[in-house]
């Protein structure tokens, strides 16, 4: 196998010169037969005018040693046949014309005779062994051709872009075959095929290309051995017509039960495909198929890990909505059944406090499903503020007077300034978006401690935030604050559903605000979104939450 | 007695309720607190297992490592695996979220009746509306008529009439009838079960003595008070 690369470029290089080294040196010599076999008699006359001379000359014992020569350089250039040819050749004409009585077949010395017999078997033999070594190199070479184009193709393939690789590897295979043409074809799920790669002459991949001309017919089975999986298929009636018929061979990939697609390609001359060659498209088409196959299994996984990622979507939802709503449900339950109660005579101040912790948990729960459905408007993008002229004061006086009982034992304090102008915004949402940082606020400090809302004109901008004193926010937490369904590490605190903040960002954003979070420097986190102020500036800004 | 939960209201709520009907309530929001205060011996914990400190289930390690006092627990309804657990732990009783308060009333007394019994000194004939086990003569009777049981299902009617108005969960059933080796064999004990109740309930279909608490065990009530309400 030819070492890929020491290097980049260098490696690359070093394997086109021995790829081209391959092609250029003729693997099988002469064409046809009968040329090998004149190439044979002609190397025998060469040896024996030799001999003529050097027999003129001086007086050498057993000079027909020198046919040798030749038989061994025809046996390892054209094989055994020739081989074989060149050494009765040589028996013959070292009979004619050296052997006493010269030109005539006839052998007068029975020590001649018995030497002339062993040369023949010597020649023969030697012959043979020739001929078989250059089989064994014929052979090697085609195994090296496998091996290097099977270690390219592999290399090829596993490229990030599949179809970038399949484009490379019908050129190679085009180069290495020497081919007219090469196409690749794919069929999809669908049984649907297109074309992923073509390489080659124009006309060449038109034939095999058109639609028209994938009406192709699998003959049979040809080749031995490993290469009876390569088919030779009759071409397309465009093949035909453009004088490509003959020369389309068609390596399907894929097994018999799921076609994945198929290699064709286009030879540049007539006649039987080599059994090396076919070798070599068989051991392309099974890299093809494995590579087909793989990114068929990679798809199905991707799509396996998508409708996972939904479902723990959608499980997170589930369970965060089952608790959230749960937990304000079990103490309307526990309170209203309190009041039911026979038995006890309820004090006002009891009653009182049963009848406001139903209110006040009814209130959370429509606080969950309120948000719940901003949420799926916000995923959805159907949110369209309805926006109007409003004193941001006012609002934060609302939501405050409205959260009185979820921020009861927080010091609140507020912070308008007189000046403020009124802002362009959907009071409804905004009202949401302020309640929910209010909220989030109360629930993850300890109770006492203060809970600041300040409103500031800042630019063209009105700034909003809500800052409190409570155990500040882990840094690594701060990127996923937003997201939904995220719940902070910190388990201090009842959880929440992960929801408001990020309604909370869906909401600012679709009024072409922002909203960040920070800690604070004497400890405790500070959340603020702003509006724009100026009217011009108010453009609806697309919600990215998911 | 002592309640820990997470949620103020709920708090507030169970503490006015339990109050009014004259028990002393001690309150908690965090398993650390929740441990604190067991250390003062309450007679009875109502402990939420969802606590935002510590695992409520470690709660309940930690008080039985030193009493015996009763625990109930509170848990989501999704969360079967847990009840099992707190109950295999040594809860005495559980309660889903969210219950009635008629309920969580009915199970206190339960639980305080049971801690007030001496462990294993149930009266000599227990009795379940027409069913009676004298535990004396080992005898079964279901109105008049007296009910032929095999040693088996005589053991599991008799583990479950001593820890009668309690969840046995499958684990302690089968390890107090068939042997501590058995835990995970459910089906011998659901299959005993049906037998059982073949022979003491007159409606199968609507069984009052032998309770199932889906997913966690059996119950079986006593004759005193329906802890379900």
């Amino acid at each position: 196998m030819v070492p890929r690369a020491r290097a980049g470029g260098k490696g690359t290089r070093s394997y086109a010169l021995t790829v081209r080294g391959l092609i250029q040196r003729p693997v099988d010599g002469l064409p046809n037969a009968g040329a090998r076999h004149a190439a044979a008699l002609g190397a025998v006359a060469l040896v024996s005018f030799a001999i003529g001379i050097i027999e003129s000359r001086f007086r050498i014992a057993n000079l027909s040693m020198l046919y040798l020569l030749a038989v061994l350089a025809t046996a390892s250039l054209y094989g055994r046949g020739p081989a074989i040819t060149a050494s009765i050749a040589a028996f013959l004409t070292f009979d004619w014309f050296f052997v006493e009585p010269l030109h005539t077949f006839t052998v007068a010395d029975p020590q001649e005779w018995f030497a002339l017999i062993l040369f023949l078997t010597t020649a023969t033999i030697t012959g043979q062994l020739a001929a078989e070594q250059r089989q064994r190199a014929v052979e090697s070479r085609a195994r090296e051709r496998e091996a290097t184009l099977l270690y390219e193709s592999a290399g090829l393939l596993a490229e990030g872009d599949l179809d970038d690789g399949l484009r490379s590897l019908a050129g190679r295979v085009r180069a290495e075959l020497a081919l007219a043409a090469v196409v690749i074809e794919i069929r999809d799920e669908a049984g649907a095929t297109r074309i992923a790669a073509s390489v080659g002459e124009r006309d060449a991949i038109a034939a095999v290309a058109q639609p028209g001309a994938r009406s192709v017919k699998v003959l049979g089975a040809r080749g031995r051995g490993s290469a009876a999986w390569v088919r030779v298929v009759a071409p397309g009636r465009a093949a035909v017509r453009t004088g490509y018929a003959d020369r389309v061979h068609l390596v399907p990939l894929g097994s018999l039960d799921r076609r994945l697609g198929a290699l064709v390609v286009v030879r540049t001359g007539r006649g039987d495909l080599g059994l090396a060659e076919a070798r070599l498209l068989a051991v392309v088409g099974a890299q093809l198929t494995s590579a087909l196959e793989r990114r068929r299994l990679r798809q199905l996984a991707t799509e396996r890990e998508v409708l996972q990622r939904a479902d723990q979507l959608k499980t997170a939802l589930l369970s965060a909505v089952s608790h959230d709503l749960r937990t304000p449900l079990a103490s309307i339950i526990v309170s209203a059944g309190s009041l039911r109660q026979r038995e006890v005579e309820w004090t006002v101040d009891e009653r009182d406090q049963f009848a406001r912790d139903i209110e006040q948990e009814a209130r959370r729960l429509s606080r969950i499903v309120t948000n719940l459905l901003d949420l799926s408007r916000i995923e959805g993008g159907s949110l369209r503020p309805d926006r109007g002229w409003y004193d941001v004061g006012a609002l934060v006086d609302d939501v405050v007077g409205r959260l009185r009982g979820a921020i009861a034992g927080h010091d609140v304090q507020v912070q308008v300034p007189e000046d403020l102008p009124p802002v362009l915004l959907d009071y409804v949402e905004i009202d949401q978006v302020l309640s929910n940082l209010v909220e989030n606020a109360a629930r993850h400090t300890p109770p006492t401690t203060a809970i600041h809302i300040a409103v500031e004109l800042i630019g063209d901008e009105v700034r909003v935030s809500v800052a409190d004193r409570g155990p500040g926010i882990a840094p690594a937490a701060i990127s996923d604050l937003f997201v939904p369904f995220y719940r902070g590490p910190s388990r201090r605190g009842p959880a929440g559903t992960g929801l408001g903040l990020a309604v909370a960002r869906g909401l600012v954003e679709a009024h072409g605000g922002r909203i960040s979070v920070a800690n604070r420097t004497n400890g405790g986190a500070v959340f603020t979104f702003t509006l724009p102020a100026d009217p011009a500036a108010v453009e609806r800004t697309p919600s990215v939450l998911s | 007695m002592l309640v820990v939960d997470d949620d103020p209201a709920i708090l507030r709520a169970v503490r006015t309720n339990l109050s009014r009907h004259g028990f002393q309530v001690e309150t908690a929001s965090t398993g650390q607190a929740a441990v604190e205060h067991a250390h003062q011996h309450p007679d009875l914990i109502v402990l939420d297992l969802g606590l935002p400190d510590i695992d409520g289930l470690d709660v309940i390690r930690d008080i039985r490592e030193h009493s015996n006092m009763p625990i109930i627990v509170l848990s989501a309804r999704d969360a079967e695996q847990q009840k099992v657990a707190a109950l295999d732990l040594g809860a005495d009783d559980y309660l889903t979220k969210p219950f009635g308060i008629d309920e969580l009333l009915a199970r206190v007394r339960v639980a305080l009746r049971h801690a007030a019994r001496p462990i294993g000194g149930t009266a000599a004939i227990f009795r379940s509306g027409d069913l009676a086990i004298d535990l004396e003569h080992r005898r079964v009777h279901v109105g008049d008529q007296e009910i032929r049981l095999t040693p088996t299902e005589y053991s599991l009617l008799t583990v479950l009439a001593r820890n009668a108005d309690r969840v046995m969960t499958d684990a302690m059933l089968l390890q107090q009838v068939w042997g501590p080796e058995y835990g995970e064999e459910d089906h011998y004990l659901h299959v005993y079960v049906a037998r059982l109740r073949r022979k003491i309930e007159g409606d199968q279909q609507h069984p009052r003595r032998l309770i199932t608490e889906p997913g966690v065990g059996y119950r079986l009530l006593g004759d005193e008070d329906d802890p379900r309400y």
